[in-house]
């Protein structure tokens, strides 16, 4: 009897959960949707964005730039997300965004979970929702607004932010909404429903990323510093909220007890962070006070007094030093060495008072007319219950636990984890996180990836499938139809749309004018789409509201219609007249009438707009045999596709070679003999020793390298390689150069790791070590090196255990043991080790009299002079440098540099795995020092960008871009000099020869092109133009489109 | 045709063209909307991808079309979503100032505003200063002017169809 299998075949999913919509939530679920998963994003709140939705401006560079977060450029304003898949009309098609939503219940394992999802009703239909604010007007219920921090109010049924992810309100249902139901009433698209009840959700998973964030620590809870109590003590996010162009006074930071802008502002730092409840480092709020102490210095006049109380200056990423430097120098904020132990407030003038030391020892006590505490990170306030009910552990401190050479994997296999929630972490690092977390999970479903394909071939994202063919229009004069949108009254109460219909139907080539009630509701846009067809129209002008948030959705609706989306035009009568102009009606309508004349002038000149498509190579070359580069390669490899793996030495491993041991306990050499057995036996790598790239060519989809060989028997070989994506990890290390290494017995903190564990008996003889950090030769910019001051710790730290009696000094700048690193700076002091601070002004200097004593002199401020301090062994950390090669590396790829000689990323905050040059990414040192567990991060995190094009057929490539007309360029270089991201080249190609048979001209790679239009404007030869945005478009001299109005004045 | 209104009249009402770019820009004044921030309805908008978009023609085009003022409305400096447009553009439009100068327009017809997306008063304050700066300035003279006859026939020389060099007849 043939034996049948009684359950049905059940496909696995290929989805993946994500927790929490802050920016690394929404990174880890773009990354996923890229490359083919279905993502379901949970937020708990009604809103994405998370914190960074609250900061107005991000260190070192005072920018927003979260439009800048991938690489699409034309949508506009994203904020408050990262992306323009989280617009709302342009929704990523395998992104569903659940918000009021919590996690009930966990079931299943790595590759096929089942989760139960509870979603709390928001009484709000965001499908209906046109934001028009007619329900917050009549809602009687006034309360805190929490996105200000409670600092102003909002009504029950509310929206976030003037911009939220959702773009609809939503009704806080407290026990103060006394279902007056007034809002219903009010709401002129039917789209609150309070009987709404709450959802509950079943969705099948493979795997889940949790990114959950972190919670800012209570200030309340320290009495001494008065928060709550002292009206003008506010916390750092209160204070952030108050410096944002979005918070309640557009910027300019005013003191609560009186609303005036303070003349001196304190910033305390470790506000529970580094204290005998807290141990660790928040690792951020340094920063972060001395962006808001800038920002003070900027709005409020260089006169401001602003003083920041601090342990350490930590500051260890990319520019950050820099950025202190000018905090200090450029803007005069004074830095205090001092953990202030309490204020007082002056109850006339609300005045607070700090005491605090000098280094020297002497107290003072100063005014100041406000304290900001920069409170430090906690974990988020749902980790103990979530970890309970996922079954995963936490750490000593309550973050989540996670293995060192694992960062991103949870202690359940198919959990991962991004972020603050593993340790306090900047949005850098978040970033960096969410996506390496996003390619844990596409390694997990590597037999699932694309199983959802979308398409970026219009203005929009959207299913491949849903749409008729295009219609062809060339050659067809104008039929233009122009639609009104009155959005129920909003519009239509204001402007006369009879009158703007009645005159536009006179204008040349309009063949329909219509009014429509709601375009954006789908009965609206039906009803376009059928007069389109209906009419044989060719060209659309929509004139409804912002293009922002609606371009898509007409784009859409144009498209279902068969015409191509870029024959639409969308006038903004809703933000630019209705809701701006009400004391103006008059001319409000004159004014709606140009609008509208104006886009109708443009849609008869525009053409239809298409997207290259050009294969992807399914191969990637990764760059650099390190712990970064193997675990790059071993990724993306695992996730199904092949790799060319680069390694210029002998030996595969890098700076992992040599490390011995790392402080938290975990053997290196056991990671590197596993990744090099991965790499060595997978299938998909071919490793290539003893190999340097030479040429590299091509675009993102298909670039052509070649790869030359030293043979062992001398000679060398030049190998050409096909590929889609290139990874840089070519990483940095140790600089070994410094004169007082000269000295015997003076030696680097590298090679006393190696000391420690290949001579113990000799360092267990040691009597006087000293250690030096922040060693760096002359000609160095002045960085963080950012490992150093942990491995010192390590060091010492086994210098102790070996022999306690070892007397072991550190002479620091400043201590950098960030997260929970802090706890070895904590254990070198209790067993012991002295800590010296030194500044550049008295550095200090080794020397050798005679014998085989070292001496070191170093400068105590605390004493005010020179001491002396033996020494058998000095020890210097020196400064980290990119490895040889690096400039000559980035000149064939033409990409940048930092001015630490690091490559340079395509966004410093929030693309720092990606160059602007589409296709290639970074990964590891060669971005900047970075411990092991984070090199690894960073090497996933460019892998998973590399699979989302690796992962697709083919690729959409250009658009609105900048075309040069090669019979006008004059190969003058302007464009090259103007571009902001370098991409024109004036290059010879066949039939491209420039003016006067120059032989060359400029050539603009339009799978590079961001579409700015930069080069156009400065074109001296006018042989530049961008697509969508030509001149004729832009100047419309046969309507007169610029000037004067044309419309006649209404009264 | 231009305008029913007698420009030469003390009541007299400035018709500006301003230019934004996608970003900042736009966001601003989405977020005057959002607000109800009010402003004079005295300015039309002419949306670009970025400010670095800006040609200096283009903003003479305004003017020679019988703009009274055009104004430029970027993303704060450092902000740009192409890094530096809004700077490239500034710099052409100072240029710009320059020429309006120089034939007598008067360079202050012409300004450009740097702001975040969340500063619904800024976008409003600058067709505030706009609007009354130029009702101050009185209507563009090109306007008053009798109109010429059609500029230069276009003599088109099929070589050489670039800017500013013709060659000498």
């Amino acid at each position: 009897m043939p034996i049948s299998d009684q359950t049905p075949l059940r496909l696995k999913p290929a989805a993946a959960l994500v927790v929490g919509g802050g920016i690394g939530g929404m990174r880890a679920a773009l990354d996923l949707a890229d490359a083919g998963l279905k993502v379901y994003l949970v937020e708990q709140t009604p809103c994405l964005g998370g914190r960074v939705a609250q900061l107005g401006f991000m260190f070192p560079q005072h920018d927003c730039v979260l439009c800048r977060g991938t690489p699409d450029h034309g949508y506009g304003c994203v904020r408050p997300s990262i992306s323009p898949a989280y617009l709302q009309h342009n929704q990523h098609p395998n992104i569903e965004i659940l918000t009021n939503t919590r996690i009930l219940e966990v079931a299943g394992e790595a590759g096929d979970f089942t989760v139960a999802l509870r979603q709390e009703p928001r009484y709000v239909n965001i499908e209906r929702c046109t934001s028009c604010g007619r329900c917050a007007e009549v809602c009687p219920v006034e309360l805190p607004n929490e996105y200000q921090l409670g600092m102003t109010r909002r009504k029950a049924i509310y929206k976030l932010a003037a911009r939220a992810a959702p773009d609809a309100y939503c009704i806080d249902r407290g026990p103060y909404c006394d279902d007056c139901r007034r809002c219903v009433e009010a709401c002129p698209t039917q789209a609150i429903d309070l009987e709404e009840p709450p959802r509950l959700l079943s969705v099948e998973v493979g795997a889940i990323i949790l990114a959950l964030g972190f919670r800012t620590y209570n200030a309340a809870e320290l009495g001494e510093y008065g928060y709550g109590r002292y009206q003008n003590v506010v916390t750092a996010m209160q204070y952030e909220r108050l410096a944002s162009r979005s918070g309640p006074t557009e910027g300019i930071v005013i003191r609560p007890s009186d609303n005036r802008p303070p003349r001196s502002i304190a910033w305390l730092q470790c506000i529970g962070s580094r204290e005998k409840e807290n141990p660790f480092c928040s690792s951020i709020c340094c920063m972060y006070a001395t962006k808001e102490a800038i920002l003070a210095k900027q709005r409020l006049g260089g006169d401001v007094k602003c003083n920041v109380f601090l342990m350490d200056e930590r500051a260890f990423n990319k520019e950050y030093s820099a950025y202190f430097a000018k905090a200090r120098q450029q803007h005069h904020i004074q830095y205090h060495r001092c953990r202030v132990s309490g204020i007082a407030e002056d109850p006339r003038t609300h005045n607070l008072i700090v005491r605090y030391a000098d280094p020297d020892g002497t107290l003072h006590q100063e005014e100041f007319e406000m304290v900001v505490l920069a409170t430090g990170l906690q974990p988020p306030e749902s980790a103990a219950e979530l970890a309970k009910m996922l079954g995963i552990e936490l750490n000593a401190y309550g973050f989540c636990e996670t293995d060192k050479f694992a960062p991103l994997q949870t202690t359940r296999p198919g959990i991962f984890v991004c972020g603050a929630f593993s340790s306090p972490k900047e949005i850098v690092e978040t970033i960096i996180d969410a996506s390496g977390a996003a390619a844990e999970v596409m390694r997990l479903l590597n037999d699932r990836l694309m199983t959802y394909p979308y398409t970026r071939q219009w203005p929009f994202l959207a299913n491949d499938q849903e749409f008729p063919p295009e219609r062809e229009v060339n050659g067809e004069t104008p039929r233009i139809g122009v639609f009104a949108c009155s959005c129920g009254d909003v519009i239509g109460n204001s402007l006369d749309l009879m009158r703007l219909l009645h005159e536009a139907g006179r204008w040349p080539n309009v063949v329909l004018t219509d009014q429509v009630d709601f375009a954006c509701l789908p009965e609206g846009r039906e009803l376009i789409r059928r007069r389109i067809e209906q009419e044989g129209l060719n060209r659309v002008v929509i004139a409804a509201c912002s293009n922002r948030t609606h371009d898509s959705l007409f784009q859409r609706t144009v498209r279902l219609a068969g015409l191509n989306p870029y024959l639409l035009e969308l006038v903004n009568l809703r933000e630019q007249c209705t809701r701006v102009h009400r004391n103006a009606l008059p001319q409000a309508n004159r004014k709606a009438i140009e609008m509208v004349r104006i886009a109708a002038g443009r849609v008869a000149l525009a053409k239809p707009v298409y997207k290259e498509k050009a294969p992807c190579t399914p191969v990637a070359l990764v760059i650099g045999g390190g712990v970064a580069g193997m675990t790059a390669a071993v990724t993306i490899a695992d996730a199904g596709y092949e790799v060319h793996l680069v390694e210029r030495e002998e030996r595969l491993g890098g700076n992992l070679l040599d490390i011995y041991y790392v402080a938290e306990g975990y053997n290196p050499q056991r990671l590197l003999r596993d990744l090099v057995n991965r790499v060595r036996s997978h299938q998909r790598i071919t490793t290539h020793l003893r190999t340097e790239v030479i040429r590299h060519t091509g675009h993102v989809g298909r670039f052509q390298s070649d790869l030359r060989t030293r043979l062992l028997n001398g000679t060398e070989t030049v190998t050409t390689v096909e590929h889609g994506v290139t990874i840089v990890a070519t990483g940095a290390h140790e600089i070994r150069d410094h004169p007082m290494l000269h000295l015997p017995g003076v030696i680097t903190q590298r090679m006393l790791e190696e000391m420690i564990i290949h001579q113990p008996e000799r360092v267990a003889a040691l009597r006087d070590v000293v250690v030096i950090q922040c060693v760096r030769p002359n000609n160095l910019p002045d960085y963080c090196s950012r490992v150093c001051c942990t491995n010192a710790m390590k060091n010492v730290i086994r210098l102790k255990l070996f022999n306690p009696n070892c007397r072991v000094t550190v002479l620091y700048k400043n201590i950098v043991t960030y997260g929970f690193r802090e706890q070895f700076y904590n254990e070198a002091r209790r067993l012991g080790v002295i800590f010296m601070r030194y500044t550049d002004d008295h550095p200090p200097r080794v020397f050798r009299v005679t014998g085989d004593v070292l001496y070191v002199d170093a400068y105590d401020p605390s004493l005010g002079r020179w001491i002396t301090l033996p020494a058998d062994l000095a020890t210097l950390s020196m400064a980290v440098v990119p490895s040889e090669g690096t400039a000559e590396l980035a000149r064939l790829l033409r990409v940048p540099l930092s001015s630490e000689g690091f490559f340079e990323e395509a966004q410093m905050k929030l693309r720092p795995m990606d160059f602007m040059r589409e296709g290639i990414f970074l990964a590891g040192m060669a971005h900047y020092p970075k411990f092991i567990e984070e090199s690894i991060s960073h090497a996933q995190a460019a892998a998973a960008r590399a699979l989302t094009l690796l992962s697709q057929k083919q690729l959409d490539l250009g658009g609105i871009v900048a075309q040069v007309d090669p019979n006008k360029c004059v190969g003058c270089l302007t464009c090259t000099r103007t571009c902001p991201f370098s991409i024109p080249q004036v290059i010879q190609v066949e039939g491209r020869s420039g003016v006067g048979g120059l032989g060359s001209a400029a050539w603009i790679d339009p799978a590079q092109c961001q579409g700015c239009g930069t080069c156009t404007g400065e074109c001296p030869a006018n042989a530049i133009q961008l697509i969508h945005y030509t001149d004729e478009q832009m100047m419309l001299r046969s309507i007169g489109g610029l000037g004067a109005w044309k419309a006649p004045a209404l009264v | 045709m231009s305008s029913e209104h007698n420009p030469s009249t003390p009541s007299f009402e400035p018709e500006l063209t301003a230019f934004y770019c996608i970003y900042c820009g736009y966001m601003a004044g989405d977020t005057a909307g959002a607000l109800q921030v009010d402003y004079p309805p005295n300015v039309k908008f002419v949306r670009m991808p970025c400010t670095g978009k800006t040609d200096i023609r283009y903003l003479l085009e305004a003017f020679e079309q019988g703009a009274d003022g055009v104004y430029v409305v970027a993303c704060p400096i450092g902000n740009c979503h192409h890094v530096r447009g809004n700077e490239r553009g500034y710099a052409r439009l100072k240029r710009a100032k320059k020429l309006l100068d120089e034939i007598g327009l008067g360079g202050e017809r012409l300004e450009m505003f740097f702001m975040s997306g969340s500063q619904a008063q800024a976008y409003a304050n600058a067709a505030r200063t706009m609007t009354e700066r130029i009702r101050k300035l009185g209507p563009n003279p090109l306007r008053l002017m009798p109109k010429p006859a059609p500029p230069h026939p276009e003599e088109e020389d099929e070589e050489i169809t670039f800017r500013g060099r013709r060659p000498k007849r």
